[in-house]
Order: C-alpha cells, then sequence, then structure tokens
C-alpha cells in the first residue's frame, strides 16, 4: 500500500479524534483506535491491537506526567497494582498471539458494549465524600498496613489537602489483573477498570484513582508492546501517525476535559459505542460464519 | 479533618525523589519519541514509499544505527517505538533504584517484581511465542 500524505493525514486526524474522544471519556484512545484501524482502513486486528498498545503508552507518559508532577499519583498503590497489571497483560498478549481474528473482533464488540454501559451509568459523587472525610476514615486492610499504600494528595478545585485510607486490596488486585488482560489482549489501556476498583473498592477518591491509572497503563501495555514488537506484528509507519495523532488528541481533550463535564456528551459516547460494537460483531460474523449484516456505515 | 482511626496507616508518601525522577523520565520520553516518530513520518512521506502489512522488519542495534545516522526513516520509526516502550520500563528501573536507596525493602520488591515480569515478557518473545 503506497505511504502517501493523503494515508498519514487521514491516520493522524483518526488518531486524533481517537485519543480527543477517549479523554473526554476520560479514558486512554485505544478503545476508539483499534476499532478506528479496524473498521475504516480494514487492517487485521492483530496491528490494530499492537498499534493501539504503542499509542497507549504514548497517552500514558503525556498524561501520567502531570499527575505525577502534581503528586496526585499514588506511586506506592500504583507499583503495588503494577505486579498484577503486567502479569495480565503478558496473560493477555500471549494468549492474543494465539487467538484467531474473529474472536478478538467479538471480544472486543463485548468490551465496547462493557464501556457503553459504564459510560451510561457512571455518577460521580466524590466531592461529598471527600467533604465529609470519608476517604479518611476508612480503615486499611492487612496488605494496604504493610505497604503503607494510603496517600494523600492537594485538590486544587477544592484547594485542600485530601487524606485517604486504601483498604480492599485483594478486589483491587483482582481487578488489575483483569485490566492488564484486557490491555495485552485487546490494546487498550484498561483503565476505567482500574479507576473504578480503586474509587469503588479501594477507597481512593477519583483524581488519586485516575492519575495512579495513568502511570499504570503505560507499564502495562509496554508489556503487551513488548511481545508484540518480538512477534513482528507492530507496524512502525502505521504506529508512527497514530501514537503522533494520540499523543496530540489526548492532549487538547484533557484541556478540554477539565472545564467540560457533560453527562450528555457521555451518553453520546454510549451511544458511539454501541455503534462501533456492532461493527466489530458484523465484521466477526462475516469472517467466520460468512453472515452478512447491514455494516450501517462503519 | 476527622480524626484517623488508631489502626489507620502512616501516610507514607513515595519518596520526592522518586516522583522527580518519574516525572523526567515520562517527559523526556514523550519528547525523545514524538520528535523521533515526526522526523520519521517525514523521510518516509519524502521517500515515496509503499508499505507492506506482512510481518515487521525485525532490526537488528548495529543496522538500526546505522539507519539512525542516515535518518532512514524505518530506523527512526524503529527508535521512537523502542523509547517509548522503554519509557515506563525505565520509570520502574529509576523507582526500584530509588526505593533501594532509601532502604525501603517492601517496595524494593514490589518494583522488583514488576521488572521481572518484564525480563520473562522479553524472554518469552524471544523464545519465539508466535
Amino acid at each position: 500500500m503506497p505511504y502517501t500524505p493523503h494515508f498519514v493525514a487521514v491516520l493522524f486526524a483518526a488518531a486524533v479524534l481517537a485519543g480527543f474522544f477517549g479523554a473526554l471519556l476520560g479514558v486512554g484512545g485505544g478503545i476508539f483506535i483499534v476499532p478506528a484501524l479496524v473498521l475504516m482502513f480494514q487492517l487485521p486486528v492483530k496491528i490494530a491491537v499492537a498499534a493501539s498498545l504503542v499509542s497507549v503508552i504514548a497517552t500514558s507518559n503525556a498524561g501520567g506526567s502531570s499527575y505525577v508532577e502534581q503528586h496526585i499519583t499514588n506511586l506506592r498503590l500504583g507499583m503495588f497494582l503494577e505486579v498484577f497489571t503486567t502479569i495480565g497483560a503478558l496473560s493477555g498478549s500471549v494468549l492474543a498471539l494465539y487467538l484467531r481474528e474473529w474472536v478478538m473482533l467479538l471480544l472486543f464488540a463485548a468490551l465496547l458494549l462493557y464501556m457503553s454501559w459504564t459510560a451510561y451509568v457512571t455518577r460521580h459523587r466524590d466531592d461529598q465524600r471527600i467533604a465529609s472525610g470519608g476517604y479518611g476514615s476508612a480503615a486499611p486492610d492487612a496488605w494496604s498496613r504493610r505497604l503503607e499504600l494510603s496517600g494523600r494528595y492537594h485538590d486544587q478545585a477544592l484547594d485542600r489537602p485530601v487524606e485517604y485510607v486504601v483498604n480492599g486490596s485483594g478486589i483491587g488486585a483482582s481487578v488489575s489483573y483483569l485490566a492488564g488482560v484486557a490491555s495485552g489482549l485487546l490494546g487498550v489501556g484498561g483503565g476505567v477498570l482500574k479507576v473504578s476498583a480503586m474509587n469503588r473498592y479501594m477507597n481512593v477518591p477519583m483524581k488519586a484513582a485516575v492519575g495512579t491509572s495513568k502511570m499504570m497503563i503505560g507499564v502495562t501495555a509496554a508489556v503487551g508492546s513488548i511481545l508484540f514488537y518480538l512477534a513482528g506484528l507492530i507496524h512502525f509507519y502505521i504506529v508512527a501517525p497514530v501514537a503522533l495523532g494520540t499523543t496530540a488528541g489526548a492532549t487538547v481533550g484533557t484541556l478540554v476535559m477539565n472545564r467540560l463535564r457533560s453527562v450528555v456528551l457521555k451518553r453520546i459516547f454510549a451511544v458511539l459505542m454501541l455503534y462501533l460494537a456492532y461493527g466489530m460483531l458484523v465484521k466477526a460474523l462475516a469472517l467466520r460464519f460468512h453472515i452478512l449484516l447491514p455494516s450501517l456505515g462503519s | 479533618m476527622p480524626t484517623p482511626p488508631p489502626n489507620s496507616p502512616r501516610l507514607h508518601e513515595a519518596p520526592a525523589n522518586v516522583y522527580k525522577v518519574v516525572y523526567s523520565a515520562l517527559l523526556w520520553g514523550m519528547v525523545g519519541s514524538t520528535v523521533l516518530f515526526a522526523l520519521g513520518v517525514l523521510r518516509a512521506l519524502s521517500q515515496h514509499l509503499s508499505i507492506s502489512l506482512g510481518p515487521a522488519p525485525q532490526w537488528g542495534w548495529a543496522q538500526t544505527w546505522t539507519g539512525l545516522a542516515h535518518l532512514d526513516p524505518t530506523a527512526l520509526m524503529i527508535a521512537a517505538t523502542v523509547l517509548l516502550i522503554l519509557t515506563p520500563v525505565a520509570r520502574v528501573a529509576v523507582a526500584f533504584a530509588a526505593f533501594a536507596v532509601d532502604r525501603d525493602a517492601k517496595f524494593t520488591l514490589v518494583t522488583g517484581i514488576v521488572l521481572a515480569v518484564i525480563v520473562l515478557t522479553v524472554i518469552l518473545g524471544r523464545l519465539g511465542l508466535h
């Protein structure tokens, strides 16, 4: 295929949009990049997953560094959970090397359906919990106490320090492993799973959970990328515009997201992900069973 | 601010030097890979190349270095990809070193396990898991 300015520009623009939408939703761009590469550019899903994973590292570096600088990231908690996400990523990427294309498409469609549901039902009641001191007064579990996982950060919006006691380490570790599997297998960051596990089950305020997750995503995606790189699945000429575009889109998206917290926006994305899930399902059925459903333009 | 219960742990932040080194590693990795990717794309476009979707080229270090010296687009993009992948790995490695310097045995072990998983991934990849 000729490597023309037009091809590069369209790839770059699709990646900018994927990174931008991903950041608006508070996730990496992977959830949009893989369907874009598969449905728009007709790339094999494993090449799309590999390209997406590398761009996920780029967005993690870009977004993660600012959270680290502001000390919002809980490094100790992040590194503890990284043990489980990296083992998960290794399992997921090994699985990806052996799974058939149509199975991966079906799994991705299922992930999109889950994400669509999550985007639709997410509600943040963080501020009330911070104000009531709920995060600081919980009891830690044994792992949290031994490894001193609890933390604090300065919340700029509330202009006060927020302390929190980490608990629920077991469930956090289990969900982190699953997030790692999703990352290695499907080329996403798995941030949604990690953030919701930390916020819901580990008593970590939303901002600290997002900052910690952003940092973890990089090393999780690196594990999958190493395996895909050595398997010859990383196509550098595809990866380059995708990584550049995602980084640019995610950077702008993160800036916009801080001013924009619209439930309507999340609902629009919920519908968009349903649409992409349908596209991936259509492709999977066509590949495996030769069933041709209407593509609805995807 | 309510008083933490008696069984609450000491709120132990990672040492400041860990934050500083981690931040620098992430920032420089990002800047370096972005520049290399952009340069690679520009060089590729100037050469009117065709790409195939077969197995990606596996270049050795020597070939990559020589390619970089000649601003070869494949070499530039390989270097950018490797730098990007190594950035979070380097971040774990510097955290491992910083925790070791601070004699934090538990977190030296935790970050050591993460590094071990990364090394295992490289070994499995080298063994040809595909």
